[in-house]
Order: structure tokens, then C-alpha cells, then sequence
């Protein structure tokens, strides 16, 4: 039997592990919160945008914010929003193998968020355009580099992963015009029209559709990044959970082993000192 | 009832028309203001009434004060100054767009 100093060494560590798995998972639930209001926010401000943009009666002609000059590649652009790394589960290699399905090389390419799904991608031997790092903040999350390569081409299409609930995170994808279009449907339309009879625009309307243009672009990318975010602070926040659930379970485990190996040297105590005492006896009788 | 000054007599007289409402302006301490909202997509800057704003765009700086004609404009890089009751207030911006309707102005920053 293993001794009680051992054991209670080990308990010792299992608590530690224990208290640090519930930290990371407390920590996990705030950013889930966090990030929650983020959308939330950002969804209204959109709104805004949107009602402004459908009075401006343009919503039809969605151009990417592009100038009507600008060349653009005849083919589909494919993003595709992975992890940095870690903690992530097979999510990532299941949006990558359902990327690839639909890749073709002479009709796609492809931009890679995360150095997760990069690392995949090289190793499946597929190139790819540009890589850019998961944004480590979930505020402000700078889009202008990937919106630069949006605007290049024809159409564009993002896989991300998706959060149903705590438990559940699933894989998703958008094409990106349609994603706005979806978005602004959902925003009642203001009933003015704004044209340059009855508004003042500097420097004028064509820049100010191209900036609106550009500027839901770029929130609908913000909205699916933090989107797979929240998945995946749900990911670690389910790995946290089973980890101080194993954690818990070991702790009380190792108590139980612990008292008994405790117990066990007491009575193996008692009985010498019995039989010394028994052994003394016999010796003076 | 309405009046009106008639054009025969120069007298003003009551047309029997009932008079027809004009917007209500707001005032604080005497002065008119408008309604005045500086935000991104994850933050709200300001939220109140303000009695003016001064921001810059590509032609120069340039001032709203209530009742400006309506009016959409892109923002370039500046420190923009809001007066308003609570007091004066300044915020520094990269840029974004800037929308004037009836005494309601919004400041969408850029991303």
C-alpha cells in the first residue's frame, strides 16, 4: 500500500489542478459574455448603416465598396477562420477537410485565418494566398488587409465555426454579399429616400455607398471572427469543465486512498504495539 | 386660428384655418441643440444633446450646428469637439461617417 504522505502530496496537486481548471473556466465564461454584447453591439450598429444604406436605394447594386473602374479576378475567395492553436478540438480539422471538398485550384483561392488551420493546409500540401493571425483581442478587430483582398475578387465565400451553446459548436459557410444582404434584411427600412436633391454628400454619394459598402463588409467579417471566438472559448470552456470534473473526481478519490492508507498504518501501529505488550507480558509471566 | 396679413387692407386678420404645427425646436439654457451620437461597432463615444460639433473632412474643418440642411459626409483624421450642455467635450477619430438629418446627427467611426 502506497503511504499516506505520497498520497496526500498527490491530493495536494489534484486541488491545485482542480482550482486552475475552474479559473480557465470562469475565464472562458466571461469572454463568452464579453463577446456576446460585442455582437450585440455591433449588430445595432449595422443597423443603422444598413437603414441609411436602403434609403440611399443602392442595396441592389452591391458592389463591395469597389470604384466602378476597379479589375477584379474572376474566381471565388475562399477565408477560412481557424484557431492559433490549442484547446481547439477537431473543429478546425473538420472546416478545413470540408473547405478542401469544395476547393478547386483553378476557381478558388484561399486566405487562412489562424495558425491552426495554416499548419493544416500545409500539411494536406495546399497553398494559399496570405495567412494573417487570429486577432488576440476580441474589440476593434482590424479587417482592412482581408477587406483589401474581398474587393480583389469576384465573390467570396468564409468558413467559420459556428456557436450553438456551451456544449454544441458546429461549422458554417457564407458568402460574404449574401451575409450582408441577409443582415440588412433583417433592419427595417427607413421610409425618406436620401438622394442629392435633399441631402448635402462630401466628397460625394458614390464615395459615401463605396465607404458604407466597405464598412458592412467589414463588420459582417468582424461578426464571423468573434463568431469563431465564441466557439471556441466555448471549446475550451467544455475541455475546462471535463478537465475540473476529472479533476474533482481524482481529488476525492485520492481523500478516500489517503484516509484508508492513514487508517491502515494506525492499526498496523496498534497491532505491534499489541503484540509487544502481549510479547512483554508472556516475558515477566 | 391662423393669421394672416391681408393684402388689401395690410391688416392682419384670422384666416379660420387651424394654424399648422411647427417641429418643436429643443432648447437647453436658451440655446437650440440636436441630438448627437458618436459610435463604432463595439463602443458608444457619446450619447447626448450637444449644442454643436466641429469635425474635418477632405474639404476642411467644418462646423453642425442645429438646424444644418441635411447632410452625409465621409471624416478624415481629427480631433472632433462637441459643445454641449454636460460641457465641452473632445474626441480624437481615424476617420468615418458623419449623418445630419432634422437635428439628429451620427458619427459612425470607422472599424
Amino acid at each position: 500500500m502506497r503511504r499516506p504522505q505520497d498520497i496526500e502530496l498527490e491530493e495536494k496537486a489534484m486541488a491545485t489542478i482542480s482550482t486552475l481548471t475552474s479559473a480557465f473556466e470562469g475565464l472562458s465564461s466571461m469572454r463568452i459574455a464579453q463577446i456576446k454584447d460585442q455582437v450585440v453591439e455591433s449588430q445595432a450598429f449595422f443597423a443603422d448603416l444598413w437603414q441609411m444604406y436602403s434609403q440611399l436605394r443602392v442595396d441592389q447594386l452591391f458592389n463591395y465598396g469597389r470604384t466602378a473602374e476597379a479589375k477584379v479576378i474572376e474566381k471565388e475567395l475562399f477565408i477560412a477562420i481557424t484557431a492559433e492553436g490549442g484547446f481547439s478540438g477537431d473543429i478546425d480539422q473538420r472546416l478545413i477537410s470540408w473547405m478542401l471538398k469544395k476547393y478547386d485550384p483553378t476557381k478558388h483561392d484561399i486566405v487562412i485565418v489562424g495558425h491552426h488551420g495554416a499548419m493544416q493546409l500545409s500539411q494536406a500540401g495546399v497553398s494559399f494566398k496570405k495567412y494573417f493571425k487570429l486577432p488576440e483581442k476580441d474589440a476593434n478587430i482590424n479587417v482592412a488587409p482581408l477587406i483589401g483582398y474581398v474587393q480583389q475578387y469576384k465573390s467570396t465565400s468564409v468558413f467559420y465555426q459556428t456557436y450553438i451553446s456551451l456544449m454544441v459548436q458546429d461549422i458554417k459557410q457564407i458568402e460574404l454579399h449574401a451575409a450582408v444582404q441577409a443582415a440588412g434584411k433583417k433592419v427595417e427600412e427607413g421610409d425618406d429616400i436620401i438622394s442629392e436633391r435633399n441631402y448635402i454628400f462630401e466628397p460625394s454619394s458614390f464615395a459615401v455607398v463605396a465607404h458604407l459598402e466597405r464598412t458592412m463588409l467589414e463588420i459582417s467579417l468582424s461578426q464571423t471572427i468573434l463568431e469563431s471566438k465564441l466557439a471556441q472559448y466555448a471549446s475550451r470552456f467544455r475541455a475546462m469543465s471535463a478537465a475540473k470534473d476529472l479533476a474533482q473526481e481524482t481529488h476525492a478519490h485520492l481523500h478516500t486512498e489517503y484516509n484508508r492508507a492513514k487508517r491502515a498504518l494506525n492499526d498496523q501501529r496498534l497491532k505491534e504495539i499489541i503484540s509487544g505488550m502481549k510479547l512483554m507480558r508472556s516475558r515477566s509471566a | 386660428m391662423a393669421k394672416r396679413q391681408d393684402a388689401s387692407t395690410g391688416q392682419i386678420v384670422d384666416d379660420g384655418q387651424p394654424a399648422a404645427e411647427a417641429p418643436k425646436e429643443k432648447l437647453v439654457d436658451g440655446k437650440p441643440v440636436m441630438s448627437l451620437k458618436v459610435y463604432s461597432p463595439f463602443h458608444v463615444y457619446y450619447n447626448e444633446e450637444a449644442f454643436s460639433l466641429s469635425a474635418e473632412n477632405a474639404t476642411g474643418p467644418f462646423d453642425v450646428l442645429p438646424h444644418h440642411h441635411n447632410f452625409i459626409s465621409l471624416l478624415t483624421s481629427c480631433e472632433m469637439h462637441v459643445a454641449a450642455p454636460s460641457g465641452n467635450k473632445r474626441i480624437r477619430i481615424a476617420g468615418g461617417l458623419l449623418h445630419v438629418h432634422q437635428d439628429t446627427v451620427r458619427v459612425f467611426l470607422d472599424v
